[in-house]
Parts: C-alpha cells; structure tokens; sequence
C-alpha cells in the first residue's frame, strides 16, 4: 500500500461519516485492503487510512478518515471535518435509523467543511438485499435533492467500493481543474504536492476570515 | 778304406789303358794334383793301414791285398755279429712295440667305447640341465605370478588377524590397496589370454576384499563414536573413505554413529542442565532457571556449541570420503543426532512461557530464540530442529505480543481524566516509556521493520483509542490541546525510529486538524475579547450605506479595536486562550498564535480600506487608524 512518499502530485483528504455500525470502517478497509473484516470493533475516536489511486494520469494520495458513529466521539471527530476535500456520507440500507439520521449528518458536514467539498453518499450492506429497509429510489431522490453522488454498495462483496472513493476524488479533481477549488486554503483539503511545503499557514485572508465567521 | 783301394785300382786300370791316354793323363794330373795331405779319408785310411803294414816287402806287399780283404772279411763279420746282436735287440724291441701296439689298439678300442657311452651321458645331462632351467625360470615366473596376484600369509593375517582378535592397524588400508591391485592387473592377465587364472584370481580377491571390508566394517561400527580420539580418527577417517564402495555398510556405520552421538549428546545436555560440569564446574544451566534470560540463553549456547561440535565431528568422520555426498550426509546425519536435544528444551522454554514475565523479557527471549535459530539453522535446518525451534520462536512471539497486549490493556483499563494542565495521562506517558524501549531493543534485532511495526501497532492503537476515550470527555478546546499534547509525545517518541513514516503522517494530519479546531477556538476567543465581533459582522453586509452612521463603527470604537491590536504586539500572548498556552509543543503554540493573528489582521486590513473609503463618511481616517496594516503585520507576526 505504501508508496514513496513523493510519489504523488496531491493529497486529497477525506472523511467518513454515518451512524454507528453502518459499516464505516469496513467501507475503508475494503478500499486500503481489498479484504472485509466480518468483527470490525467499533472505532475509537478517528482511524487513519491511505492510499494512492489515479486521476486522469495523476497519483492522488488519499488521506482518508474514518470517524467514530457513536454519538459520544462526535465532538473529536468533528475536528477532522474542517480539512476534508471529500465527505464520504454512509447509511446501512438495512437499518432505516441510520438513513433518517443523514440529514443531521449532512448539516454538520456543511457547516464544517467548505462549500467545494464533494459529498459522497453510500447505502452500504447492499449485499443484505433481504433485510432492505430504505429503498434504492428513495435514498437516490434525497441525494438528489441534496446535490450529492450516490451509489449503493457493500463493503463485504466489495461492491461499488472502489467506484466511490475514485468518484469522488475524480469530482474534486475536477474541481481543481474548474478553478472552483482554491487550492491554497486551508480548507480545502487538498495539498499540491511539489509546490507547497506544508499548510500550516493561511494564505489565504477570505478563506481564513469566512472559517472565522463560521464558528 | 774301401773306397782308397778302389781309387788306387781305378788309377793303375787308368794307367794301363792306353787307348784312353789322355783320360788317363787327366786323371794322373789328377791324382798328383791331389792333395793327399788334406784328404781326411785317405789320410784316416793310411793311418788304419800303418798299424798292420809294418814292413814294406814284397811279400808284404803280394799279401796286403789279401790281408785287407782278410781285414775287410773280419770286419765285416764283426760287423755281422754286431748287427746280429743289434737285430736280436730289434727284434725284441719290435716285439715288444708289437705287443704295445696291441694294447695300445685295445685301448684304442676302449676309449673309443667309453667315448661313445660318454657321449650319451652328456646328452642326457644337458637335457637334464635344460629341463632343470627350465624348471628354474618356471619357478620363477610361478613365484613371480604368485608374488605379484598373491596374498602373502602375512598379508592375509592383517585383515583375517588371530582368532580371537582383529588388530586393526593402517596394514589392513595397504592390504586392500594390494587386493584391489591384484584385482585390476588381472586385466592383464586376461588380455595374455590367461582368462581362467585371472577370474580365478579376481574371484579370490573379491572373497579376500570383502572379508577385509566386512572386519573394518565392524571395527569401524564400534568404534566410529569416537571419531574424535586423535589416537583412532585417522583409522576410522581412513576405513570411512574404504566403505564408501560399500555403500550399505557406509550407512550402517552412519546409522550407528548417529544413535550413539544422539544419546550421547541428549545425554550431555541433560547433565549440563542438571548436573553441571565436572565438579560442579560450570554450574548447571538449571541453577540459574528463575532467571529466564540468563537460563534461555545458557541452553541455547550450549546447544550451539555441541551442534557445532557434532558437524565438526561428522566433517572429521568422513573427512576422507570423496565419492558420497558428505555435505547432504552430514545434514541428515545432525538432523538426527540433534533430535534428541529438542524435547528437553522445548520443555524447558514451554515452561518459562507458562510462567507469566514482563514483555521485554519475553522480547529479549524472542531475540535470543532468533538468533540461536538463525545460527543454528546454517548447521541444521531440517527435522526436530528446525520444527522445534520455529515451534518455540513463534510460540515465543504469540507470548510476547499477547502479554504486551495484555500489559498495554492493563494500563488502560480505567480511562483516567487528563490532568488539569491537559498533559499527556500518566498511563500515557508510561506506555511510550514502554515503547520507546521496546522500540529501541527491536531497532537492534532481527527483523527490526516488521516487529517495529507489530509492537508500535500494539501499543499505539490501543493508546490513541484510549487518548480519543479521554479527549471524548472534554470541551472542544480542551480536547484539542489534549490531544495535540498527546499527538505531540508519541510523535517525538515515534519520529526516533525508522519505519514509522505512515505512523507518523497519520499523527501529522491529525496534529493538523486538531491545530485547525484550537486556531478556530483562538480565534473566537481573540474575536469577542476585542469586540471586532459586531464590526465584522457589520463589513459583510452588503448595502449598508456609510458605516460612519452605524452604530458600534464610531472611530472612537474602531480606534480602540486597534488599540487593542496595538497591545497585541508587545503581549502577544495576553490574550491567548489559557488552553492554547498549555500545549507542549511550542511550535504549535505558535502556530495557532500566527494563525490567529493573521485573522484579526485580515480584519483590520479590511476595515482600514472600509474607514478610508470616502463613501463611509469618516472625517480624518489617518487619525482613527495611525498604522498601517503592515505595520501592525510586521509588528505581530
Ligand atoms: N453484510 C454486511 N455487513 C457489513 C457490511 N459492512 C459492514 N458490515 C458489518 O457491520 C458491522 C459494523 O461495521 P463497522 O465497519 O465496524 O461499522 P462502523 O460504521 O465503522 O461503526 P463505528 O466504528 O462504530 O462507527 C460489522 O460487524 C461489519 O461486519 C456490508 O457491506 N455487508
Ligand atoms: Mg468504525
């Protein structure tokens, strides 16, 4: 999984977010892994993954974390929000709660994240087809309603797994390609490799002063 | 005298003969030119006839002539009866050279005969004589044939040896060397045509080689354990190379060393771990088992040791063996002898592991375990060896690990409340103690990458759930100072060692995003005690006409906002958040600090260009902002 670590252009960070148990973790695993962890333990806190994939010839290392669903860490997770270039905003399609939730999910991501952030939601355990609870149509209607992707997937075949993340990152890419993605602020989470040293500097003052009103 | 009378009568017929006048003549001037004085006969003649003519008278002379011839007769007969007596002589003489004559013929004869007889005799010798060299060379050549495709006694005796014992000495290896000669000049033989002699030959010698390789076999078997006697390594070394033709017998040897050297060795490593060396001297290996260390590390010295030794042995054993594979040979041969050693010391090991010990000390017996393998397995890597010491090596790593969890979870069974200063826990704290050592012992060992990143797994994970439990619990400026001062420790700690990249650019990134949570709580904070709140607030609104008619944007309001900034520069730190000023790391003290400050100058900057915009109304813009926005810039950052 671990490559040089100059070997890509960008970092795009994301994160992972839904209630507990929809498969968050396993979603990740699967991506970094290829493999499913049938007894995954519920995160702690953050969990940290990579890994370098390829957008229209470019190497992108993604960042990606996975956050805690248990209402208890909401406040340290909320943290890794501010940072990400992409929310990756997960349901269990078996579980109705989870899927009524994502709105609350969804308003947090707004305000935390900036207006450029790609949110991606997934119906996970999309192998469960017997146990469904949220239909394909409905959720579909609600991403659309909301502007965001969607795919529904399963992070235990490995279903549209892949298609997710490199959706997203293939968006923000995009993005950056549009000029509607300021690359040199903090926010949004994306790093350019071989030009910028570090971004623990704001260059930018609007970024920096509209971060501020946002608190 | 005879021949005077005559001369004398020839002269006087000469004289009378008248016809032959002058013969006569001549033969008177002969005789008178004769000189009688120097003729020796007419001179003895006169004489003779002076002694019996005494008288000179007629009648003297009338009868001298008678009385010669009377003289002449007398004589004659004495001449006569001289020869008569000389004739009798003869005859007896020629009688006796008849007689002898005839001897002599007999003789003749005899000799003759014994020649001929002789003459058969030397035949018959030289014939002996031939057939006796004959003889001779035959012998020879037999005494040759058999010196040369022949055992002597002697020989024979040194592999046969009496009776009741067999002397083995070098003899025997010369003895073999012969046979096996003999056996290929019967090659020879065969080519002269000699095929019934030379397989006969060759048939005796394979009886005579075998008998001699069946004795050095047996004596080689009882006494191959020894090989390492000075007094019998060159004997065994040497039958060692003569049995390779065997190869059965070889292997049987082999075998036979192999069970000997097994129990022996067994048989030592039990008394060295029980009983020590002569006299107590070194001091059994089992007297130091309450230390594990020391007690793993005794064993497996010793173990190493007498492995080493065993291959040594074996090398010496067929030090001379050119035709098998010695190297394959003695790897199969220690893979055996050394079955013995692994049941006593799996036994010994299991035990310790069943004795609960801290996890460095299981560690440093994992790396000893390693080490002892490693060496261990360019001897002997097959087998109960190789099987037990991988067995032990991984049951040791599962223990290791398992207790190192164990002792990690322990620490962090209760999930304690940070301390007020939000420093790292004590829990913290003493686990990175426990795996900065861990670290530093597994950066000097064996595969160092992969148990680096084992342990740090084992003990991070674990600590970062727990750091995220207690941050959980705090306020959200309090949880980011936390967990940045937490960040901060494992990262000095981890960025030490290598392999930790991924590790540390997890930690990096989470730094960022709790730096980016606290710089949003500064800023708040930096905000309302300056009360530029309402004045921002203010600026983004659109179409709010001239500000100077707004309330709360009055220069004497905007004037003390920089007044306020002004104060920031020479205590930059007076209006820090008490939480910010408790982060461990300076430098992300000071990054929050800058990126702070860089907000309220973003503010200012902007409500500068607003005060000195004709269009907001305000009478003299340069007295309610003195300082440039640069100025203050220079001036805080
Ligand atoms: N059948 C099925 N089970 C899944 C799938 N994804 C996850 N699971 C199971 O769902 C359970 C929860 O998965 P996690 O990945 O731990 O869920 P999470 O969202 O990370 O939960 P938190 O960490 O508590 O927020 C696990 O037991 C998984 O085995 C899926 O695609 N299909
Ligand atoms: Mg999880």
């Amino acid at each position: 999984m671990s490559a040089g670590p100059y070997n890509y252009s960008y970092i795009f960070k994301y994160i992972i977010i839904g209630d507990m148990g929809v498969g968050k973790s396993c979603l990740l695993h699967q991506f970094t892994e290829k493999k499913f962890m049938a007894d995954c333990p519920h995160t702690i806190g953050v969990e940290f993954g990579t890994r370098i994939i390829e957008v229209s010839g470019q190497k992108i290392k993604l960042q990606i974390w996975d956050t805690a669903g248990q209402e208890r860490f909401r406040a340290v997770t909320r943290s890794y929000y501010r940072g990400a270039a992409g929310a990756l905003m997960v349901y269990d399609i078996t579980r109705r709660s989870t899927y009524n939730h994502l709105s609350s999910w969804l308003t947090d991501t707004r305000n935390l994240t900036n207006p450029s952030t790609v949110i991606f939601l997934i119906g996970n355990k999309c192998d469960l087809e017997g146990q469904r609870d949220v239909t394909y149509e409905e959720a579909s209607k609600f991403a659309e309603e909301n502007g965001l992707m969607f795919v529904e997937a399963s992070a235990k075949t490995g279903d549209n797994v892949e298609e997710a993340f490199l959706e997203t990152a293939k968006k923000i890419y995009q993005s950056i390609q549009d000029g509607r993605l300021d690359l040199n602020a903090a926010e949004s989470g994306v790093q350019h490799k071989p030009s910028q040293p570090g971004r623990n500097n704001l260059s930018s003052d609007q970024q920096a002063s509209k971060d501020n009103c946002a608190c | 005298m005879e021949s005077v009378t005559q001369k004398m009568d020839k002269e006087y017929r000469n004289t009378e003969d008248v016809q032959t006048d002058h013969i006569l003549s001549k033969r008177l001037s002969k005789i008178i030119q004769t000189r009688i004085e120097t003729d020796q006969e007419a001179l003895d003649a006169l004489k003779q006839l002076s002694t019996f003519y005494t008288e000179n008278s007629l009648q003297a002379r009338r009868n001298l002539r008678s009385q010669i011839e009377k003289r002449s007769l007398d004589i004659n007969q004495q001449f006569l009866a001289s020869f008569s007596e000389v004739k009798e002589s003869f005859d007896i003489v020629y009688k006796d050279v008849a007689e002898m004559n005839d001897s002599i013929k007999d003789m003749t004869k005899r000799l003759h005969n014994s020649k001929i007889q002789t003459k058969q005799l030397l035949n018959i010798s030289s014939q002996l004589q031939q057939e006796r060299d004959h003889n001779i060379s035959e012998q020879k050549i037999l005494d040759a044939l058999i010196g040369r495709f022949q055992l002597s006694p002697e020989d024979i005796s040194v592999f046969q040896g009496s009776k009741k014992e067999f002397l083995m000495t070098n003899d025997i290896f010369a003895v073999l060397d012969k046979v096996q000669g003999i056996h290929d000049e019967c090659k020879i033989l065969m080519q002269y045509g000699l095929q019934t002699l030379a397989l006969d030959i060759m048939e005796q010698m394979t009886l005579y080689q075998e008998s001699a390789l069946e004795k050095l076999y047996r004596w080689t078997q009882d006494h191959c354990r020894n090989v390492e006697n000075s007094d019998l390594t060159d004997l065994i070394t040497q039958a060692m190379a003569r049995l390779q033709d065997r190869p059965v017998l070889f292997r049987y040897v082999i075998d036979e060393y192999n069970v000997c050297r097994r129990s022996k060795v067994t048989e030592d490593f039990i008394n060295a771990l029980t009983r020590g060396g002569p006299s107590g001297n070194p001091a059994p290996i089992e007297m130091r088992a309450h230390d594990s260390q020391i007690y793993v590390t005794d064993m497996l010295v010793w173990l190493n040791k007498a492995i080493v030794m065993e291959k040594h042995n074996l090398q010496l054993l067929m030090k001379h063996c050119d035709k098998v594979d010695v190297d394959n040979m003695v790897r199969e041969a220690l893979t055996v002898i050394c079955e013995g050693l692994c049941q006593p010391l799996k036994m010994r090991v299991e035990k310790i592991l069943n004795v609960p010990s801290q996890a460095p000390v299981l560690y440093s017996i994992v790396n000893l375990l390693r080490y002892y393998r490693k060496c261990i397995s360019k001897v002997v890597n097959e087998g109960l060896v190789r099987e037990t010491l991988a067995n032990l090596q991984s049951l040791c790593e599962n223990n290791f690990f398992g207790t190192l969890q164990q002792q990690v979870a322990n620490k962090l069974v209760k999930v304690e409340a940070p301390p007020r200063d939000l420093s790292p826990t004590l829990a913290v704290t003493n686990l990175l103690a426990v795996l900065r050592d861990m670290l530093s012992t597994a950066n000097m060992s064996e595969g160092r990458e992969e148990d680096m990143a084992k342990i740090t797994t084992c003990i991070m994970d674990p600590l970062l759930r727990a750091v995220n439990e207690q941050a959980a619990r705090l306020p959200p400026t309090d949880m980011a100072v936390y967990m940045l001062n937490c960040i901060y420790e494992i990262y000095t700690c981890l960025e030490l060692f290598e392999f930790m990249e991924e590790r540390l650019e997890r930690l990096a990134a989470q730094s960022d995003a709790q730096i980016d949570t606290l710089t949003s709580e500064q800023v708040s904070s930096l905000v309302a005690n300056l009360n530029v709140g309402p004045i921002y607030t203010i600026l983004q609104e659109r179409n709010h006409g001239p500000l100077s008619e707004l309330p709360g944007m009055e220069p004497s309001n905007l004037r003390s906002f920089l007044e306020k900034m002004c104060h920031l520069t020479t205590h930059p730190d007076a209006l820090l958040l008490q939480q910010t000023n408790l982060l461990s790391s300076s430098k992300h003290k000071r990054v929050v600090q800058k990126r702070a400050f860089e907000v309220l100058l973003a503010i200012y900057r902007q409500v500068h260009v607003a005060v000195h915009d004709p269009s907001n109304g305000y009478d003299s813009p340069q007295l309610i902002f003195d300082k440039a926005p640069e100025e203050l810039e220079k001036a805080l950052l």
